[in-house]
């Protein structure tokens, strides 16, 4: 099977359990809108202070929610299961790919709901014209995220504590990526122009996409 | 890249040579000396602890010898060229491995189409393990006996060369435990060698031609 | 399976009569037609308040008795608390849309506490998943539930303790505050909605049980498997 073919039916199946877990959309999602709700009840009822501070919430909200998204197949990863693909003749590039798209998939549904629940909930005062550039942003971040996620997944791979290993090397790289995406609707609303930060999303994108098909296979070396 | 019928591996041995591996900064194997023929079933007894599943692992290339060197099916191990006979390599490991959240037969489809097999396999495949009317049966709801038979029936449909098994009769009825001899026959039918581990010598004796016993990581006799 | 099939269909009846008197009754002086909505928004909460208390009751039932029907119920009920308070927040979201001016509002703690409810039971359906022993989730499942409860009555009388937008309650011990015809259009749908409660339950008690059949049919696992035909080995 080719190297693309493989990391499709990666993705395939893993889509296929989450939709049998159901770990995102009935655990992780909603509690991510309940983090939502958590910060205007501390700010107390000042509803231009909610209003401003909505994007700021949904981009820290999403990103540290997200990182469950992010790691859930770590959660589900084991030794057994590695070895399982190495002798069935799984590129580990290809497996590296494919949890990307499928984690990619969920992400992306994620980030967008909870982005519709920060407007329902916040009212913030978006920009005209913010629902392409704002979606564009927010896939470029989920792709970065769940690269990031799978990246630490497997750098964490048999080490105890692996969950909270892998998110406190998540947070600090996911940095550009909040950056990246929040400051896309910033300049929207200053209109002092998108292209920077949609350029720095890219390029995140990719450098991480290369590091994780490069590292691929030590990793897997390393982690047995 | 090595097609899935590739005969060029055919008649080609494995070799350890003064091998011996570490896990987690631990030697667990030192200075073994293995051969292993086609059509050959070599049996690895020994106690919890003497380094039989580590063998195992080493001979399926997943990890590499940090003394000595080895061949598997012709490629060197600590090489990229093990990426290239891993998939002609079988490991039933002590648990069996299934995705739990999928059914037998969705678990035997994904690796079928990993492997680029023919999906009408599979049904033949649940047929001759007894699976048949099981199939739609999740993984987290299956016994132990038809994980294993699911494990069994995924060896029928990828035909390795190299089959190594990690207590494999362990907690198996006689049904199960004949299909077991049955795929060990089939492998070496087709020229190609099976590595048994038990500590159970007993089930070694009938069914390998030579078998080793590894203590503390060693290997102490060859009956 | 005939009489869930007669409840529902009867329960379909009775929510499109409450939904005809919506429509047939005078509208608010000031809301206009978005008055209507109350005639759902209301009933609603009111089921989902019921259905809550159902499980709680069902929950303290589970742990007196610990027989496996207290538990369906418990569950059965959350269910449905759970997508009647999601409609309830929907229809009052839109309902605030139109009179407010906004959907939702931090000012209103009657609609930050029934968010938090609504959530609470969210977490006691992703508690329930993640326990696959049947007793062990019906335990804490019961523990959880007899307590949740707590908040339908802080939620209920939020409006009076805190100076909110959210109205106070219509229907008091004293007297209505609306007139006649409203009133018996609010109350019909009451009615309607609870009886759609009940049919729901049944029907999905009804799906509980022949769920439990059918996964202990699969349970029965070796029934569905049979002894390996080793001479066709060859032919895989």
């Amino acid at each position: 099977m080719s190297f693309w073919a493989q990391a499709v039916e990666i993705a395939r199946v893993d889509l296929r359990v989450e939709r049998r877990l159901g770990d995102i959309l009935r655990v992780v999602l909603p509690f991510a809108v309940v983090g939502l709700l958590v910060f205007p009840l501390a700010l107390g009822v000042d509803l231009s202070a909610i209003s401003l501070i909505g994007p700021a919430v949904f981009w820290a909200v999403g990103i540290l929610f997200g990182m469950q998204v992010a790691l859930r197949q770590a959660a589900h990863d084991n030794r057994e299961r590695r070895d399982l693909y190495a002798l069935l003749g799984v590129d580990p590039a290809a497996r590296f790919v494919g949890r990307t798209i499928s984690g990619s998939v969920l992400m992306v549904g994620f980030l967008v709901v909870l982005l519709a629940a920060m407007i329902v909930l916040y009212s913030p005062r978006l920009p005209e014209g913010w629902p392409i550039p704002v979606i564009v942003g927010l896939f470029l971040t989920a792709v970065g995220l769940t690269e990031l996620g799978t990246l630490a997944g497997e750098v964490t791979a048999g080490l105890r504590n692996r969950t909270a290993l892998a998110s406190l090397i998540i947070v600090p790289l996911a940095l550009p990526l909040v950056i990246g995406g929040s400051q896309t609707l910033e300049s929207l609303a200053r209109d002092t122009g998108i292209l920077p930060w949609l350029l720095l999303l890219v390029a995140t994108d990719l450098a991480l996409a290369v590091a994780g098909v490069a590292m691929a296979r030590p990793l897997e070396e390393a982690s047995r | 890249m090595l097609s899935p019928d590739d005969t060029s591996l055919v008649g080609s041995n494995t070799i350890l040579e003064g091998a011996g591996a570490s896990l987690g900064g631990r030697s667990i194997l030192h200075g073994l000396d293995v051969e292993i023929s086609p059509g050959q079933v070599l049996g690895v007894a020994g106690p919890n602890g003497a380094g039989k599943t580590t063998l195992l692992r080493l001979l399926a290339t997943l990890i590499s010898p940090d003394q000595g060197s080895g061949f598997v099916l012709g490629a060197r191990l600590g090489s990229p060229d093990v990426y290239d006979v891993r998939r002609f390599i079988g490991l039933m490991s002590h648990t069996p491995v299934v995705i739990a959240e999928l059914t037998i037969r969705e678990n035997l489809e994904h690796a079928a189409r990993l492997r680029g097999e023919d999906p009408k396999r599979i049904d033949t495949a649940l047929r001759v393990v007894g699976l048949a009317g099981a199939a739609e049966t999740r993984g987290d709801a299956c016994s132990f006996g038809m994980l294993r038979r699911t494990e069994a029936a995924r060896l029928l449909i990828t035909r390795p060369r190299l089959l190594l098994l990690d207590e494999a009769f362990s907690g198996l009825d006689v049904d199960a435990q004949e299909l077991i001899d049955a795929l060990i026959r089939r492998t070496i039918e087709q020229e190609g060698a099976v590595v048994m581990v038990s500590h159970d010598e007993a089930h070694l004796i009938d069914r390998a031609a030579r078998v080793m016993t590894l203590s503390a990581g060693r290997l102490e006799t060859v009956t | 399976m005939n009489r869930v099939r007669i409840l529902l269909a009867t329960a379909g009846i009775a929510v499109l009569t409450g939904l005809w008197f919506a429509f047939i009754s005078p509208v608010d002086r000031l809301q206009g037609e978005f008055s209507r909505i109350l005639n759902l928004h209301a009933p609603f909460m009111w089921v989902a308040f019921l259905a809550f208390g159902v499980t709680a009751f069902a929950s303290i039932m589970w742990l007196i008795r610990r027989t496996l029907r207290w538990d369906r119920l418990a569950v059965a009920s959350v269910e449905l608390g759970v997508v009647f308070t999601a409609t309830g927040l929907f229809t009052g979201m839109v309902w605030g849309q139109a009179v407010w001016g906004r959907a939702w509002d931090w000012a209103d703690p009657r609609m930050a506490s029934t968010a938090v409810m609504f959530f609470v039971y969210i977490g006691y359906l992703a508690l329930r998943r993640a326990i696959p022993d049947p007793e062990m989730r019906a335990k804490r499942s019961a523990l959880l539930g007899a307590i949740a409860v707590i908040q339908v009555p802080l939620v209920y009388f939020s409006v009076n303790l805190f100076r909110s937008l959210h109205q106070t309650q219509s229907i008091r011990p004293d007297g209505a505050t609306m007139p006649r015809e409203m009133l018996t259009a609010l109350l019909v749908n009451f009615v309607a909605i609870t009886y759609l409660y009940f049919a729901l339950l049944v029907g999905r008690l009804h799906l509980a049980r022949l769920e439990e059949a059918s996964a202990a049919e699969t349970a029965r696992g070796p029934d569905a498997v049979t002894p390996p035909r080793l001479s066709e080995v060859k032919d895989v």
